[in-house]
């Protein structure tokens, strides 16, 4: 099958049976060297993204979802940094894949987004001048050419006046306004997968909304996938066809969306989901999860969650396997057993 | 009985970059918060949320208008008078980086407030600091740590330490718990709703986040552009918005639950928040909002309680949301 066969449906459309995942990402662990010995960062994560999916990965700061996007990009840092398992994009492995090659899969087939968009955009070039440079980095085109493109897809991220824009500078644009340049610089290429690494946390809520928005229509025209990285699981549920949660590097859950909302099958999601505030139950004290995150020093042997866990019993001591329950999967040996509290009605 | 913190017709306003032009952070926001209650103001950046915090402190002179403590000017008083004053006002700030020094352990920073104030004994002082450490439940062995020693959820526990070891009256919390995970947050939400019971407190709670105040609050202020425009108790407010801007900020808040329990309509604002330097006439929503009818850019609407206890500035208030729509 080429990568040309592209999912036709939008937003929460779900992978087609049958069809070849544009990502597939294998066994893929990350370890770091802290000058004394490797401490392994991420542990077998596993999980495809199907062409057109979105797909959501939640959980705590430092369970490893940042270090999994940068890992598909290879913006891992060069030494002290070991890599292994596989990253099949488009049929091919990019793991063993040098820098030079990447260059031409980075923004061109796989764009991406991060939170800061200041932290992203230099001050010092116009607008214009970064879009173009993305532009001409993987098109030979004309400078006039790149810039007509860097005007329209300007335009098709609802930037007023697109064509004064391009010659501003990061500088005079509002929070909103600099994420929709990078969303417009990380899909001029049209990628066929956008990484979106909490695009919308340093945005006001209803710029959220319309950035959010803006995400699935563009995901929805072009068929690119989106792969989504939140804390806000109300984001997930409302953009997402499938996700993933991942505790302490690894990858707990996988599953629909709308299903693993209902009942998750996961302790950590179900916990996830019971310590937000509900509308309903005002001022009422609320469900937490105990203890937190182990650093790395302090990793259980057996299931990662089990010190946190309210429902831990001897078997959860020995290490747990992700295994797959229809479309879904889980890293839990108890979860046939348990029936854990989904999303607050 | 007088209330802990009444705010009059309070206007503040920062000089702008160039001569003579000026910046209105806060404008007209008059507020009665009583002892006890927790009173949230929400609203997006720029909103003025917390200027509004500061000045109820007494960390930003108002411009115009007047914030009374149980009744009486604090920004009159001499300034030994106003830094006694202080230790009933605290704040707690959403950074818990920026509130502690890198230099000191956490048990120094907690006992500071204690040395400036020069209360008790040396003694008694880090034995206080330690107790409430302990009350914030950070352990034993993280008194003697640095702030980078420990983690966001923990630093936040001891600026909580700190500024309730003077024993405040009121507290205003700003954003305090945006920079935390939903679980540690879980958790600090609990914890302040202890300590309010436990040491009488009142707290003036800030934050963008919509359910956090929901959740929190006894009654909510919905702040756009420098102004309130809904003010009421927060049960009602959620259930029934009164402003387009409540509404559409409710709307815009993500839902973490599955598509078929989702019954809402979302209304997505156009625009952004205007240049503070140049405010829209009239309504300051009316360049966003989807309900604007000319008269919203000439007249601005009347600040007014349409039921008891719900206040809001809009000219189609009186109208049911659902009939507006």
């Amino acid at each position: 099958m080429s990568s040309s066969v592209i999912a036709a449906d939008s937003g929460r459309a779900a992978a087609q049976p049958g069809q070849q995942p544009l990502l597939s990402v294998r066994d893929l662990s990350v370890a770091f060297h802290d000058g004394e010995r490797w401490a392994q960062m991420l542990n077998n994560v596993s999980f495809d993204v199907a062409p057109g999916e979105i797909v959501g990965i939640v959980g705590e700061s430092g369970c490893g979802k940042s270090l999994t996007a940068l890992s598909i990009l290879s913006l891992l840092p060069r030494r002290g940094c070991a890599r292994t398992g596989q990253i099949l994009f488009e049929g091919r492995d990019l793991v063993p894949l040098g820098e030079a090659a990447m260059r031409k899969v980075r923004g061109r087939r796989i764009g991406m987004i991060f939170q800061e968009p200041m932290s992203a955009l230099d001050p010092v070039f116009t607008v214009g001048d970064q879009i173009t440079e993305t532009v001409r980095t993987h098109f030979s085109v004309s400078r006039k050419e790149a810039l007509d493109r860097a005007a329209d897809a300007l335009g098709a991220v609802g930037i007023p006046s697109p064509r004064n824009v391009v010659s501003m500078y990061p500088m005079s644009l509002s929070g909103g306004m600099r994420q929709r340049v990078m969303i417009a610089m990380a899909l001029v290429c049209e990628p066929r997968l956008l990484i979106a690494d909490e695009p919308t946390t340093a945005l006001d809520v209803t710029i959220q909304a319309q950035i959010m928005d803006l995400l699935i229509e563009l995901s929805g025209r072009t068929g690119t996938a989106l792969l989504f990285i939140t804390h806000n699981l109300g984001l997930v549920a409302e953009t997402c066809a499938r996700m993933l949660t991942m505790y302490a590097g690894q990858v707990v859950e996988d599953g629909p969306v709308d299903d693993i909302l209902s009942r998750p099958l996961h302790p950590y999601t179900a916990g996830l989901l019971g310590s937000l505030p509900q509308p309903r139950q005002r001022k009422s004290k609320l469900p937490s999860i105990p203890g937190r995150v182990p650093s790395i020093n302090e990793m259980p042997s057996g299931c990662r969650f089990s010190p946190r866990c309210t429902y831990v019993q001897p078997p959860c001591l020995e290490p747990q396997v992700l295994s797959a329950q229809g479309a879904r999967h889980v890293r839990c040996r108890r979860h046939a057993e348990l029936t854990l509290p989904g999303a607050a009605t | 009985m007088t209330d802990i913190l009444t705010v009059d017709n309070l206007d503040i306003t920062f000089p702008g970059r160039r001569r003579g032009q000026k910046v209105k952070a806060v404008e007209n926001v008059s507020l009665k918060v009583s002892e006890g209650e927790t009173f949230g103001v929400i609203g997006e950046s720029g909103s003025g949320k917390s200027t509004l915090g500061r000045c109820v402190v007494c960390l930003t002179p108002p411009t115009a208008g007047q914030v009374r403590h149980f009744g009486e000017d604090p920004f009159a008083l001499s300034a030994g008078d106003l830094r006694r004053h202080r230790r009933s006002f605290q704040i707690i700030f959403q950074d818990p980086n920026a509130a502690l020094d890198p230099r000191q352990t956490i048990l120094e920073s907690v006992r500071e407030p204690l040395d400036v104030a020069g209360i008790g004994s040396s003694q008694e002082r880090r034995q206080r600091a330690l107790a409430m450490l302990d009350r914030v439940a950070l352990a034993p062995e993280l008194a003697y740590r640095y702030p980078h020693e420990i983690s966001g959820g923990q630093k936040q526990r001891a600026n909580i330490a700190r500024a309730l070891v003077l024993e405040p009256k009121l507290i205003v919390c700003d954003e305090v718990v945006a920079a935390l995970d939903v679980s540690i947050q879980a958790d600090m939400l609990n914890l302040f709703a202890d300590l309010q019971r436990e040491f009488a407190l009142t707290y003036m709670f800030i934050s963008h986040d919509l359910r956090v105040v929901a959740h929190v609050s006894d009654r909510v202020a919905v702040m756009y552009f420098g102004k309130i425009v809904e003010l009421g108790p927060a049960g009602a407010i959620m259930a029934t918005p009164l402003h387009p801007y409540t509404l559409a900020l409710l709307s815009a808040e993500p839902e973490p639950v599955p598509a078929r329990l989702r019954n809402k309509q979302r209304i997505i604002l156009k625009g952004e928040i205007p240049s503070a330097l140049a405010p829209p006439p009239g309504c300051r929503f009316h360049t966003r909002c989807p309900i604007a009818r000319p008269e919203c850019a000439q007249r601005e609407p009347e600040w007014r309680e349409i039921a008891p206890g719900r206040f809001v500035a809009c000219h189609f208030a009186e109208a049911p949301p659902a009939a507006r729509g």
